[in-house]
């Protein structure tokens, strides 16, 4: 765990492919857009309570990324952390781009889930860039 | 036409499978991969798949709460850990019953030292031979419990 980074906690949803863009836009974020300024971290862990984990959590910024309106890294963040920065939802970027249908497939994401993973990752970029205190 | 290819009825509760998914490591997304494995390939129609975040915020007023909770709280579940937290175990524990099982992914990567997962984001063909690896445990450990039932 590092100091003053913006932390990205996606869904762990693994029953659709709304879950899985949620995962992929965040490796894409920390991985590749913003890897100085982000890092991810275990959704299960916050659920756990692990101290550590919420203190990080709670001294830095944090952005959540949900796959469905069960809202689970919001509503686990918000419960056991505080109220995220930001909220990002992967349907909306579905909404957005209605041309790019996502695949089914969770296992291994389809083309279009992709394509929209990584339109959901900038968008999240510009924010990271925003929250982001040197 | 024979009707041997046809699924059996299911007569017998679902077993819940609850992969830790933990974001930050390789291990977190090969319980997910092999979860997926269970679920879709190997025991489709006597498995079912919950979600971990889900036992916590499924208290919280939504469509459907709480449905994660009280389904591990009447049926078996096995729970696949990417590390020693636990947070699959930990999770239904707290919030329903204790599982009937643990995988520990961990303990086959030790048995497979020739297979190296890429990274969390992309298992690469080594981490997919091991998510069928963990799979088909975890679908021994079905049959068992299943059976038992």
């Amino acid at each position: 765990m590092s100091e003053n980074k913006v932390y990205i906690i996606p869904c762990s949803g693994i029953g659709k492919a709304f879950g899985g863009m949620c995962r992929e836009a965040a490796y894409i974020v920390v991985n590749e857009l913003s890897p100085d300024k982000a890092e991810i971290e275990c959704l299960p862990l916050v659920v756990k309570g692990k101290k550590e984990v919420i203190d990080a959590l709670n001294a830095n910024k944090i952005i959540t990324i949900d796959g469905c309106t069960a809202k689970c890294a919001y509503t686990d963040v918000r419960v056991a952390v505080r109220e995220p920065d930001a909220v990002f939802m992967s349907t909306d970027i579905v909404k957005k781009y209605r041309d790019l249908k996502p695949e089914k497939d969770i296992m291994i994401l389809g083309k279009n889930a992709k394509v929209l993973s990584r339109k959901l990752a900038e968008e999240i970029r510009d924010k990271v860039d925003e929250l982001y205190v040197e | 036409m024979s009707n041997s290819s046809k699924p059996m009825i299911a007569l017998k509760p679902k077993v819940g499978i609850i992969a830790c998914s933990g974001e930050k490591l390789v291990e977190g997304t090969l319980t997910r991969v092999a979860t997926r494995i269970v679920v879709e390939k190997l025991r489709p129609f006597i498995t079912t798949i919950l979600c971990q975040p889900l036992f916590m915020a499924g208290d919280i007023n939504h469509k459907g709460g709480g449905q994660e909770r009280e389904f591990a709280k009447k049926h078996k579940t096995i729970t696949i850990e990417g590390c020693e937290e636990e947070c699959g175990k930990m999770a239904v524990e707290k919030y329903s019953a204790p599982a009937e099982a643990t995988i520990y992914v961990k303990d086959i990567m030790k048995q497979h030292p020739e297979l190296v997962p890429t990274s969390p984001q992309n298992l690469g063909e080594d981490g997919m031979k091991l998510a069928e690896i963990i799979a088909q445990e975890v679908a021994k450990k079905v049959d068992e419990i299943y059976k038992n039932q």
